[in-house]
Formats: structure tokens, C-alpha cells, sequence
């Protein structure tokens, strides 16, 4: 396609040989980890179209306890195609996750975060547990009986957290129970303020990628590797890859949609075999792991306080791995790595088949 | 004795029919209203339309889907190479003495 005075209008207005110059000159370095750079840009696209489907949902759904489950049984069972724009949001959420984990991994083990990469790590890592808390706050807003045990528990959860878990308890729910308030709370942290804050982070985590280049493993970093240019080599990589994921996405909407259980009763006892979303089931498993009580004091707040401490050393790792920062190779934070990684996988296999 | 022994016959098998009728209504009635509270209470919500022709025709579009997607991979992977090729030849980069042609 040839439009020569579209292109004379812009030209005018704007340096776009500098632009295409621009896009043409950042280089992607070729080498045979470089699939795991392909899973920032999947969670990117998915991050997309979470929002969209999340928009068209919006339109819809009314964030009240009285008709939040009903609004979704019409858009489920009246809307045309709504069943499968619900099914899309929820599946997209999952793989959403699931490649972010994947991501934090693959950056974790390759020691992407390594100097000058640190805070590439940190906001990374926060939009983790922002996607966590949109799961959260996006599967309450179905009001069913298994949303609302679950949100029962985790906010219950938060609230054993010694010294400040009544502040966060309170804070989450609005109210001494799960309520209304709290579906209203959650409404607005899924729909506005997460939203804003992922844009920032993302935005953010990009700006500092284009900054820093793309990270090269410790073991690969002497090597002289091949490079090839983003636009329009790695672009069109990171598109057929995208065609694929939607592939398996819209599969996965289709041939399984989320069931939708029976209304939310605050005074009804909560159903059985209760499970949280798979990605809260290895804290769930840790949690059963410690008894109600140890050395007088609560079982449950000793297994959320040594949670908390456990994460809050993934998080600050690229500061304290001081050996992979001076170029040198760590063992000793690969096999961490490897640890976080077995627990993570065996805790949630062992929380899915319990 | 005979015709009293007929009669109270008649009347022991109208009033086993009268009690059988009534334990029949109350548990007719018990077990219609048991059911369609649990009704309400297990009653599945469809998720996915629930016409064999509509799950005809979503199954059908997913398969052209798939094939969709495995043509524009075809597409862009040979459009790949292509780029890859005049890469490696080296002619990509662009003379900025060369004439314009309009």
C-alpha cells in the first residue's frame, strides 16, 4: 500500500524517516534462551486483551448484591456472543498469570535482573502481585457461593498478618464481613484503580527494557552473538506467537466456559472442598502445613509472616545477589531459583489433586 | 352380619383408598416442592449455548479459525524469510542519492 500524500502529510508534521529509522535500529540479540524474551510480549498482549474484554463486560455488569450474579447470567445466557467474551476475560486471566509467572521464572534463572536490571525486576514483580490482586478482586465480582468462600477466606487470610492484618482485613472487605461493600470495593479496584496502575507499571517496565537493551545471559555474554533488528524481524516473531496464544485461548473459551455457581448467601454454611484460584493454592497448602499453634503463639500467623518474609527475599534478590552484579556466576541464587520454582510447582499440583 | 361385613369391607377399603390418596398427595406434593427448591438451589446455568445447531456452528467456526491462524503464520513466516534473505544480500539499506520517483 502506496500513499504518497498520506505519507507527505505526515512527513510534515512529523520526522517519520526518524521514526522508521529509530524502529530499525533496536536489536534483539539472537541466541538459544532468546524464546523466553517472546514472554513479556505474550503477557503484554494478554494485559491488551484483558482490557478490552474487560470493557465490554463493564458495559454490562452492575456491581450491586442484589444483581451483580444475575447481570452475568444475562450476559452469559441474553447477550449475543456475551458467553463467550465472559469466557475469553476469565481464560485470559489465567494464561495472563500463567506467563507471568513463566516470565518471573525465566527472568529469576537466566539472572536478567542482574545490574543495571533491578528495577526492570521491581516493576515486574509488582505488576505480578497487581495481577494477583485483579484475580482476586475479579473473581468476587461473579457473587456466587464459591467467590464469595474464597474471598472470605483470603481477606480472613490477610487479616492474621501480625500488627497491620486488621488494617488490610478492613481495608479489603470495608465492612466486618464480606458485604456489599466489599463487591463494591472490589468492583472499583478491578475496573479503575488496578487498571491505572498497571498502565503506569507497564508503561514504566517497557521505558526501562528500551532503556537498558535487552539482557544477555551471564553465560552467553562473552560469546559474540548475532543481532537482529526489532522492526521488522522480532516484531514479526512476537506477532506469529501472538496468533498462536490466541489460538489456544480462544480454544480453551470455547470447548471450556466457566461455570457460574449458585447466588452468594452470606448466612449459608460455605460449600464443600473449597479451593481457591490455582495461583493462591501453594499459600493455601503452606498454610495447612503449620498447625493451629506454636510455642503459644497463632500457627496461622507465623505461616503468613514466614510466607511474607519468603516473597519479600524473591523481591529483593537482584540486590542481595551481589556475585551475578559484578558478571560473576551464582549458583547459590540459581538453586533458590530452582527451590521457588519446585515449591511452587509441587504445593500447587498437591493443593489441585487434594 | 353379612351385609355389615360387606359394608365394613367397603368402608376398610374407602378409607385405605382415602389414605392412600392423601399419603400420595402430601408426598406429591413434598417430593414436586423438595425438587424444585433443590431445582433452584442445583439448577445449572448454561454457559454455552445449549442448541446442538449453535455448538455446530461455534465448533465449525473454531475449526476455520484455526485455519485462519495457521495461514497468516504461513503468511508471515514466508514474508519473514523474504526479509531475512534481502537482509543477509545486504541491498535493504536504503541510497539517499537515488532519485524519487512519483
Amino acid at each position: 500500500m502506496n500513499c504518497p500524500r498520506l505519507k507527505d502529510w505526515l512527513d510534515e508534521r512529523y520526522d517519520w524517516v526518524g521514526m522508521k529509522k529509530l524502529a530499525k535500529s533496536k536489536l534483539i540479540p539472537e541466541h538459544r534462551y532468546d524464546l523466553w524474551y517472546y514472554t513479556g510480549g505474550i503477557t503484554l498482549f494478554l494485559f491488551i486483551l484483558q482490557f478490552i474484554t474487560g470493557m465490554l463486560m463493564a458495559l454490562y455488569y452492575v456491581p450491586h448484591i442484589d444483581f451483580a450474579h444475575k447481570s452475568i447470567i444475562e450476559i452469559v445466557t441474553k447477550l449475543n456472543m456475551g458467553w463467550f467474551f465472559r469466557s475469553l476475560h476469565h481464560w485470559g486471566a489465567q494464561l495472563c498469570i500463567a506467563f507471568l509467572f513463566i516470565h518471573l521464572f525465566g527472568t529469576l534463572l537466566l539472572k536478567s535482573y542482574r545490574k543495571p536490571r533491578e528495577f526492570v525486576w521491581v516493576t515486574g514483580f509488582v505488576l505480578l502481585g497487581i495481577s494477583i490482586f485483579f484475580g482476586l478482586s475479579g473473581y468476587l465480582l461473579l457473587w456466587d457461593e464459591r467467590a464469595f468462600a474464597a474471598t472470605r477466606v483470603a481477606t480472613g487470610g490477610a487479616g492474621a498478618f501480625p500488627v497491620i492484618g486488621w488494617f488490610i482485613k478492613a481495608f479489603l472487605r470495608g465492612s466486618m464481613d464480606v458485604t456489599g461493600d466489599t463487591l463494591l470495593r472490589f468492583y472499583a479496584f478491578h475496573v479503575a484503580i488496578l487498571p491505572i496502575i498497571t498502565l503506569g507499571l507497564v508503561g514504566l517496565h517497557l521505558i526501562l527494557v528500551q532503556y537498558h537493551g535487552m539482557s544477555v545471559p551471564l553465560s552467553l555474554e562473552k560469546e559474540k552473538l548475532r543481532e537482529a533488528p526489532f522492526f521488522p524481524n522480532v516484531f514479526y516473531k512476537d506477532l506469529m506467537i501472538w496468533l498462536v496464544v490466541t489460538g489456544v485461548l480462544v480454544t480453551l473459551t470455547v470447548l471450556m466456559p466457566p461455570e457460574i455457581g449458585v447466588k452468594a448467601d452470606p448466612l449459608a454454611p460455605p460449600p464443600e472442598n473449597i479451593k481457591p484460584e490455582w495461583y493462591f493454592l501453594f499459600l493455601l497448602q503452606t498454610l495447612k502445613l503449620f498447625p493451629g499453634e506454636i510455642l503459644g503463639l497463632n500457627g496461622e500467623t507465623i505461616a503468613i509472616l514466614l510466607v511474607a518474609c519468603a516473597i519479600l527475599f524473591f523481591f529483593l534478590i537482584p540486590f542481595f545477589d551481589r556475585k551475578s552484579a559484578r558478571g560473576e556466576k551464582s549458583p547459590l541464587y540459581t538453586w533458590i531459583g530452582v527451590i521457588y520454582l519446585l515449591y511452587f510447582l509441587t504445593m500447587t499440583v498437591v493443593g489441585f489433586l487434594s | 352380619m353379612r351385609r355389615i361385613g360387606i359394608a365394613g369391607d367397603f368402608s376398610k377399603g374407602f378409607l385405605l383408598f382415602c389414605y392412600k390418596s392423601f399419603i400420595f398427595a402430601v408426598s406429591f406434593f413434598l417430593t414436586n416442592t423438595a425438587t424444585s427448591w433443590a431445582a433452584d438451589k442445583i439448577a445449572k446455568i448454561e454457559v454455552f449455548p445449549p442448541t446442538p445447531y449453535e455448538g455446530y456452528i461455534i465448533y465449525e467456526s473454531l475449526a476455520i479459525f484455526w485455519l485462519f491462524i495457521i495461514s497468516l503464520i504461513v503468511i508471515i513466516r514466508m514474508k519473514l524469510r523474504e526479509i531475512e534473505r534481502i537482509q543477509e544480500l545486504g541491498v535493504e539499506n536504503e541510497d539517499p542519492d537515488a532519485p524519487v520517483l512519483r
